[in-house]
């Protein structure tokens, strides 16, 4: 079976625990303002205005696996594994499965970075070949989810929901962007909904980086909001102070927004809280 | 916290001392050595020298080396628990002394036109590089090493004409000895000069208590942990001198005996050892290891090692500690030392896999028990601290250089493989007919009368260490250039012949007029571009593991001419400039004269991600695996460092290396941002240590060039 992918990152630290492959798929039904991959969202295969730079490449699952697997020591050592992302990866949703299925079947742990917006029934078929899913939440305001990400987020915290009562393992991802999503409210919100969450192994923050602008530049696409800013280092406090440090976890450190950007896979820089 | 400010006042003047250093002699692109400059008064005057600004042999290097430890300044500081500086090499005042190229009182000019055509770096000449066994000096003392040698000579003396050598070389090691004792004795009047005009009580009973350990080493082997490193600060000191020697030793277990029975005594507490440990590290930056298995196959970590580890992580200067990593050890141990690889950020300490080592070495015929003892005391290397002679990292064929000579007599691509073989088969040839010639003349050359004495044979045969005296010999070839090849084979087969966008013959045009024109430029570009080795599973990859393959088949197993063994590795040294300047153009892209890869290291920008698992396992694909090296160096980013888990990732990433067949590891954990800045200002961080290669230096004594390529190998990830 063939899908879709536009990249491969190898050495990830990011994008769950431990040294992990990458694998990011093409094809995404939002499409939120502060993206940090707009490239991906087409499911087509892209070519880039100027450079002529290709994004997307049809791959079989053995040609993923072949990538994969040459991690695997890595991933033994570290506890990592296999993150399947995009885009969003359920969008190629047999595709996904097949991947899911065949990392599983090699003892390779397996996570799936999801926006959550899929049919249910997705969520329950991967549920007994995903060790780990890392959830997107981008906004608990249902008119300003619409608003910026182009659907309403109803299906997507059910879909957290159920995900939670059928005992998966997951992390919470927020990509903060100030003045859009970044108030006290919507941290509250965001606060008061996860304590309800049993399941939910950690809360990471997702600082907005304009790195999506360029890419929008290049590849052609019209960015929706340019005015975002980066949050400063006075945000970041004021999220630790609301989104308190839970056990075993380190709060956000603001001196790392320094940090040259790009270096985790997806281009956030992500805090665990 | 008892030495905190002592330590703080050693570390301010060693940076001070950096400066000057700097001020007056320039960059310099090799290790800090921790010398000392002499006061400008100081006049050099060796008494032996020929018209030509020579000398050779045993006898002549013993008269000048006497000559400069008998004269040579005291350095003494009053907070330092050590006392001494060196400050001279003695090996480099030969006129005419290259760095590449050693003086050499033999012709060799038979073997020079195939040296020259595959740009070899002969070793003929060089001194040192292969480990001391401290044991045998800690044991004997200065004196017992000079009645040892006195004996010996008295065996010999009734031997006539066929012991004519050995008699002048014991001779010689007596001079030697009686100028080191003679430095001794100096060193500890001068500590004694200095009580009478310092003031501080606390510096003054360590002035008088340095006065009275250095007289009592002038013949007695040391007794406690304080004697112990001052014993072998001098014997590493004296043997820098002597031809810059930086070979260290196992150091924990060679100190453990001294710590346990000062502290069961009494005599001593945690924070003494590690003082006077912190005191050894900053006296001169020897290559040590700890940790790692014994000879017997149980683990040598013990309270030592610790100690030492804390205090080379006070140090905050340049360090050359290698912690041993492997199954049975205590990885409480190896955590810290990541640890503080990643709060340091100073490139230390580094980390060596045991298994492949051990296992590459035995396939060379020798046992487990003699592999283990094989500890990582240099650059690159291993050695069996006083059994082998090796020629340890100087001998080196640029592979660029011999790619280079088999590319021009290709006509088409199949030819290409098959010159390249026949060339390198040339350069493995010549490269040991000139060790043999080394073997055969160095001890008439240049003897080793330090690193003699602390060897099991040299003194016992009359022999000196290259020549016979040696229980084993080992000698090291290197390749240089990996990436650059490996890259320009795969560039021509995916462009060439599987894709067929470029013909064997543009390619060849483009390299020789150096990427010349519009033309050339777009040629450069797409060969530049094709899958690099690193990447994983591109045609360079293969070829890199291929070129392993071609390196083994004409080393590994082999004897030179004369039948010594030869041992395969991959490294480059600090010498990507020197090498790259003898090649022209490549077909990976790169322009003539523009520098070569370093060490097994993929050329930077071989992954877009530059994921380090990549790198970790193209660099374990292309160990040579048999016992000596190919080396990881690795720049990592504060990014990774800062992550709350780095440790765990860091380690896992090199257990992963290990596992894979990996043998040394050498980290930098860089700031980028600093390195940027420090480069655009050297003057800004003085105290900014780098891991360069094998070695640390501090930054603002490299060259302008040698800087420019720390910056480049900074792992700047695009996404
Ligand atoms: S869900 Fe992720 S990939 Fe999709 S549009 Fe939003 S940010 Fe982009």
């Amino acid at each position: 079976m063939n899908g879709v992918v536009f990249d491969i990152k190898r050495g990830c630290v990011k994008d769950g625990p431990g040294l992990r492959t990458s694998v990011f798929m093409k094809g995404c039904p939002l499409k939120c303002v502060w993206c940090h991959n707009p490239e991906s969202q087409s499911p087509a295969i892209q070519r880039a205005v100027a450079t002529d730079e290709v994004c997307g490449r049809e791959m079989s699952v053995e040609e993923v696996m072949g990538e994969v697997r040459r991690d695997k020591v890595f991933y033994s050592a570290s506890g990592g594994g296999a993150t399947f992302t995009g885009g969003e990866p359920t969008m190629q949703f047999d595709f996904l499965m097949a991947l899911c299925g065949a990392a599983k079947a090699e003892g390779i742990h397996v996570a799936v970075d999801t926006c959550g917006f899929a049919p249910r029934e997705c969520f329950a078929a991967l549920l007994p070949c995903v060790d780990l899913f890392l959830y997107d939440l981008k906004c608990m305001d249902a008119a300003r989810h619409l608003e910026f990400t182009g659907v309403p987020n109803g299906r997507i915290i059910g879909n957290l929901e159920f995900l939670d009562s059928a005992g998966a393992k997951f992390w919470i991802r927020c990509p903060l962007v100030p003045g859009l999503n970044d108030s006290d409210a919507d941290l509250a919100a965001l606060r008061d909904f996860t304590r309800g969450l049993r399941n939910m192994e950690k809360l990471e923050i997702c600082p907005y980086h304009p790195l999506g602008l360029e890419k929008c530049a290049k590849f052609g696409l019209s960015p929706r909001y340019a005015g975002m800013s980066q949050p400063t280092a006075a945000d970041l406090a004021r999220y630790n102070a609301f989104l308190r440090p839970r056990e075993g976890c380190a709060p956000a450190r603001p001196q790392a927004m320094n940090a040259p950007a790009g270096r985790t896979a997806t281009g956030k820089e992500c805090y665990a809280i | 916290m008892r030495y905190a400010l002592r330590m703080e006042r050693l570390t301010a003047r060693k940076i001070e001392q950096t400066r000057v250093k700097q001020d007056r002699l320039g960059a310099r692109d090799e290790d800090d050595y921790g010398l000392v400059l002499p006061p400008a008064s100081f006049k050099v005057e060796l008494p032996v020298r020929d018209a030509t600004g020579q000398w050779s042999g045993p006898r002549a290097w013993a008269a000048n080396f006497r000559w400069l430890m008998e004269n040579h300044p005291c350095y003494i500081d009053p907070d330092d628990a050590i006392a001494g500086r060196w400050m001279f090499m003695l090996s480099r005042m030969r006129l005419g002394y290259q760095l590449s190229r050693s003086n050499f009182a033999f012709d060799y000019s038979h073997l020079e036109p195939l040296q020259k055509k595959y740009d070899i770096t002969t070793g003929i000449g060089k001194d040192a590089h292969f480990a001391p066994d401290y044991q045998i000096g800690l044991d004997l003392g200065w004196g017992g090493l000079l009645e040892k040698v006195r004996a010996v000579r008295l065996k010999f003396s009734a031997g006539g004409e066929d012991a004519a050598y050995s008699v002048e070389l014991m001779d010689a090691e007596e001079q030697a000895i009686l100028g080191v004792q003679a430095w001794m004795r100096r060193l500890g009047a001068a500590a004694a000069d200095r009580t009478m005009t310092e003031e501080d009580p606390e510096r003054r009973a360590n002035l008088e208590e340095m006065a009275r350990i250095c007289l009592k080493l002038v013949d007695r082997p040391p007794e406690t942990l304080r004697e112990a490193v001052q014993w072998i600060a001098v014997f590493n000191m004296a043997s820098r001198t002597y031809n810059r020697d930086g070979a260290g030793g196992q150091l924990d277990e060679l100190l453990r005996p001294y710590y346990v029975r000062d502290i069961a005594a009494g005599l001593i507490t945690d924070e003494d050892a590690e003082f006077y440990c912190f005191c050894l590290l900053l006296n001169d930056p020897h290559y040590y290891q700890i940790g790692g298995p014994a000879a017997d196959g149980t683990d040598q970590t013990s309270r030592m090692s610790y100690i030492i580890l804390e205090a080379a992580s006070k140090l905050k200067s340049s360090c050359n500690l290698t912690i041993r990593v492997w199954d049975g050890m205590d990885r409480a141990l190896y955590r810290r030392g990541v640890e503080i690889l990643l709060a340091n950020r100073l490139g230390y300490p580094r980390f060596s896999g045991d298994k492949a080592l051990v296992e590459g070495f035995m396939k060379n015929g020798y046992s487990a028990e003699l592999a283990r003892q094989r500890i990582a005391v240099g650059c690159n290397w291993m050695s069996l601290p006083g059994l082998e002679y090796t020629l340890n990292d100087v001998v080196k064929i640029n592979i660029a250089k011999v790619f280079e000579v088999a590319f021009a007599e290709s006509a088409s691509w199949e030819e290409l493989e098959a010159n390249y073989r026949k060339h390198f088969a040339a350069a493995v040839k010549v490269t040991a007919e000139g060790i043999d010639f080394h073997l055969d003349h160095q001890y008439l050359n240049e003897p080793e009368l330090m690193l003699n004495l602390l060897s099991h044979g040299p003194i016992e045969k009359g022999l000196d260490v290259s020549h016979g005296g040696a229980t084993y010999y080992n000698m090291a070839i290197d390749g240089a250039g990996l990436a650059v090849v490996a890259d320009s084979f795969g560039a021509i087969e995916q462009r060439v012949v599987d894709e067929k966008a470029l013909s064997f013959a543009e390619v060849k045009d483009a390299v020789a007029s150096n990427f010349e024109g519009d033309a050339g430029e777009r040629t450069r570009k797409m060969l530049d571009s094709a899958g690099r080795y690193g990447a994983g599973g591109t045609r360079a990859d293969a070829w890199a593991v291929k070129l392993t393959e071609i390196l083994d088949g004409e080393i590994a197993g082999h004897t030179t001419p004369h039948g010594f063994k030869l041992i395969p590795g991959w490294f480059t040294w600090a010498d990507t400039l020197r090498f790259g300047r003898a090649v022209g153009a490549t077909p990976n892209g790169r322009r003539a004269g523009e520098p070569i890869s370093h060490g097994a290291n993929p050329l930077p920008g071989f992954r877009k991600d530059g994921a380090l698992t990549a790198m970790a396992a193209a660099i374990a694909s292309v160990q040579p695996g048999y016992g000596n090296t190919a080396p990881w160096q690795l720049e990592v980013d504060i990014g990774l460092a800062d992550d709350e888990r780095a440790v765990e990732k860091l380690m896992a990433l090199m257990d992963g290396h290990f596992a894979l067949g990996g043998t040394l590891i050498n980290i930098n954990v860089v700031d980028a941002e600093k390195i940027l800045e420090a480069d655009r200002d050297p003057s800004k961080y003085p105290d900014l240590v780098v891991r360069v290669t094998g070695f640390t230096a501090y930054f603002n004594s490299l060259s302008p060039a040698f800087r420019q390529l720390v910056v480049k190998r900074l792992i700047r990830e695009a996404v």
